[in-house]
């Protein structure tokens, strides 16, 4: 009884620390990306004037308005000092002008509206000698919008980066869906060479493809174009895309086609009725990989861009030259991230898949 | 000679037996057109001056910069501590979440995000973590662990300890692609082999070492070759934390050249140094396969 009950014991100690590990690990991979996504909700104030920063961005701005000999004085809660703090300029008076840049600063710095009517209404209350504190909602979104706003040409890059990737996914899925095709169901020389093409074809960096296609695209006139770019990225994409659709064909039996053929149907209409729509998922998929590929890239659209760059790197730029406070940055990374990170989520199975049929 | 016979002559069979090189063709021409061509077209231009004569002198210039010299060491030693540290702990992860244990697939769902992350939003984030005021140190005196006085300077490091921090960095964002590598061949050898090995009495480390790891070799292999090429051309995140000729790799003295020196001279050098980067990722590549011996096994199945 005593034994089992040790023994009982060790695998639950064993499980414990199990999920201790687990959950360390977790805390290293989430840590990071929790702070990315919070500084993007805070504040300049927030980011700026308090010290330890929050960990997470507060909804609201809780502010103190009073009156004194020398005028009015209007206070900020800072959650670190845990205490009012003076905020905007020493003292102002019922003043239109003083007013309306007291407006502004309140929506610079805490991203909260505060509009010179409802200042007036809290300095009459201040009036009667007692100090009047008052909650507003902060603006969460403010740094995103600020950031489209403020970085130049941010929203016509979101457009471009877009176009991008369109054309990179229909030239490498149909040139690589192809040739994936071969894969699955032929022999022929020369195939494992090619299955190593994406090897070879990383080996040359990247920049040093994007130095002489400048040359290359300028006489086709599809330099600083988006199609262009997409020319350059499809090279890396093509290879991942015979990777990926070579497995998602090779996951549909033969068998299938074959019963088709016997029921009349022609080699290609066999693959257009049966084979392709079974494999459109893995198809969908394999776009989602190369959208995430091309949307990702800075460096050679860094080097193939002039007038029309993609919107990595606007955020590059933006946080090379310091353009931009960090908040500011975060929330263009986020805008840039999160795309990438929901269709990594759900293509997740099929990355799996494809490096499972991916040997050297 | 059959390249004289038009397409239609043939028969059918013959016919049936070109199909898959028509699907192949495209790829062909493209890597042809878009891969091949500038590739030679740099290779070319590396030896030539601004006014078109050919000369050495761009590689000459570069083997006379310390600086060079100093990229190549710190290239180095990012690549081989990267790629080993990268490794053992992906394949930790690997096996862990292939013992399937309760909640590993929401496990695997949170550990892939991070290769998901553009390269620019991991700059952002770690230089946001690691600015003396950024989220780390204030979250280090949040919980207490350290007061006012007792900041980190992350970013204010010598160059071994800057050369560490980048490590640590690469090995957050990179892990999560490695392991999925390895877990999908993990997935591929079949439980009953590792069971077969229990029944013979072997313990947990003897079933790792002798039949998990010998089966997974060509993944493995996969994984260090792809890791290898990328992790020699590691740039974007040293800039953007601690911008340019603060921490001297080999990528980044390319771009340095190309796109911040902004002469027709410079560019040369950059072209030249890019020339010699890929020669560097291919020899350690092919170093490598020889190394693990993957020459040998397919010499074997040639055969």
């Amino acid at each position: 009884m005593n034994r089992m009950y040790k023994r009982q014991l060790r695998r639950s100690a064993k499980r414990a620390s199990l999920y201790i590990v687990i959950t360390g690990i977790l805390i290293i991979i989430i840590l990071p990306i929790f702070f990315l996504f919070s500084f993007s909700f805070m504040s300049d104030y927030e980011t700026y004037s308090e010290w330890p920063k929050p960990l997470v961005p507060s909804l609201k701005a809780e502010f103190k308005l009073d009156k004194e000999v020398d005028g009015y004085h209007l206070f900020i809660f800072n959650r670190s000092e845990n205490d009012f703090m003076p905020f905007g300029p020493l003292s102002f008076h019922d003043d239109a002008g003083e007013l309306e840049k007291l407006q502004e600063f309140v929506k610079r710095q805490a991203n909260c509206t505060l509009p010179v009517s409802k200042i007036r209404e809290y300095m009459h209350k201040a009036d009667s000698g007692t100090p009047v504190t008052f909650n507003l909602r902060k603006k969460l979104l403010a740094n995103y919008v600020l950031f489209f706003q403020v970085v130049n040409g941010a929203p016509k890059a979101v457009l471009n980066s877009l176009m991008v990737a369109l054309a990179t996914i229909v030239i490498s899925l149909s040139i690589g869906g192809m040739a994936g095709f071969a894969f699955a169901r032929y022999f022929f020389k020369g195939k494992n060479l090619l299955k190593l093409s994406v090897l070879f074809v990383r080996m040359f960096p990247a920049v040093s493809i994007a130095i002489p296609m400048v040359i290359i695209l300028g006489r086709m006139g599809l330099y600083d174009q988006p199609l262009g770019l997409s020319l350059v990225y499809s090279v890396g994409q093509i290879s991942m895309s015979i990777w990926i659709t070579a497995s998602v064909f090779m996951s549909i039996p033969v068998s299938l086609e074959e019963a088709a053929m016997v029921f009349g149907t022609s080699r290609v209409g066999a693959f257009w009725h049966i084979t392709l729509p079974l494999a459109l998922p893995g198809l969908a998929a394999c776009a989602m990989y190369s959208f995430i590929g091309s949307w990702n890239e800075v460096i050679s659209a860094v080097v193939l861009t002039q007038f029309n760059p993609t919107f990595p790197v606007v955020v590059y730029k933006a946080l090379v030259g310091s353009q931009g406070q960090i908040n500011l940055i975060t929330a263009g990374s986020v805008a840039q991230a999160l795309p990438a990170i929901i269709f990594t989520l759900i293509i997740r199975k099929y990355i799996i898949q494809m490096w499972s049929g991916v040997k050297v | 000679m059959t390249s004289t016979k038009s397409f239609l002559s043939l028969d059918k069979e013959s016919k049936k037996k070109m199909v898959p090189y028509l699907l192949i063709a495209p790829v062909i021409i493209y890597y042809f057109l878009f891969w091949m061509f500038p590739v030679i077209n740099a290779i070319v231009e590396s030896f030539k001056s601004v006014d078109g004569v050919w000369t050495f002198d761009n590689y000459l210039y570069i083997f006379k910069n310390p600086v060079f010299y100093q990229a190549l060491f710190n290239t180095g030693f990012i690549v081989v501590f990267s790629v080993t540290i990268e490794f053992v702990l992906a394949f930790g992860l690997a096996l862990l979440i292939n013992t399937k244990f309760k909640g590993s697939s929401i496990f695997l769902f949170l550990a892939i995000i991070p290769m998901s992350l553009p390269a620019v939003a991991v700059g952002a984030m770690w230089s946001s973590g690691l600015a003396t005021r950024g989220w780390l140190n204030s979250l280090l005196m949040t919980i207490g662990l350290i007061d006012d006085g007792g900041k980190f300077l992350f970013l204010a490091g010598g160059r071994m300890a800057t050369m560490w921090l980048i490590i640590i960095i690469d090995a957050w964002t990179v892990i999560p692609f490695v392991m999925i590598i390895l877990l999908a061949g993990l997935q591929g050898i079949g439980e009953d082999v590792r069971e077969a090995g229990a029944v013979f009495g072997g313990t947990k480390f003897q079933i790792l070492r002798k039949i998990t790891m010998p089966m997974l070799k060509p993944t493995i292999t996969t994984a260090m070759i792809l890791r290898i090429i990328s992790a020699i051309q590691i740039w974007l995140i040293i800039v953007l934390l601690f911008g340019f000729n603060r921490l001297p790799v080999l990528l980044e003295q390319v771009v340095l050249n190309y796109d911040q020196l902004g002469a027709a001279y410079f560019e040369r050098i950059g072209l030249a140094l890019s020339v010699l980067v890929a020669l560097i990722v291919s020899a350690a590549s092919v170093f490598y396969l020889k190394v693990s011996g993957s020459f040998e096994k397919e010499a074997v199945q040639n055969e």
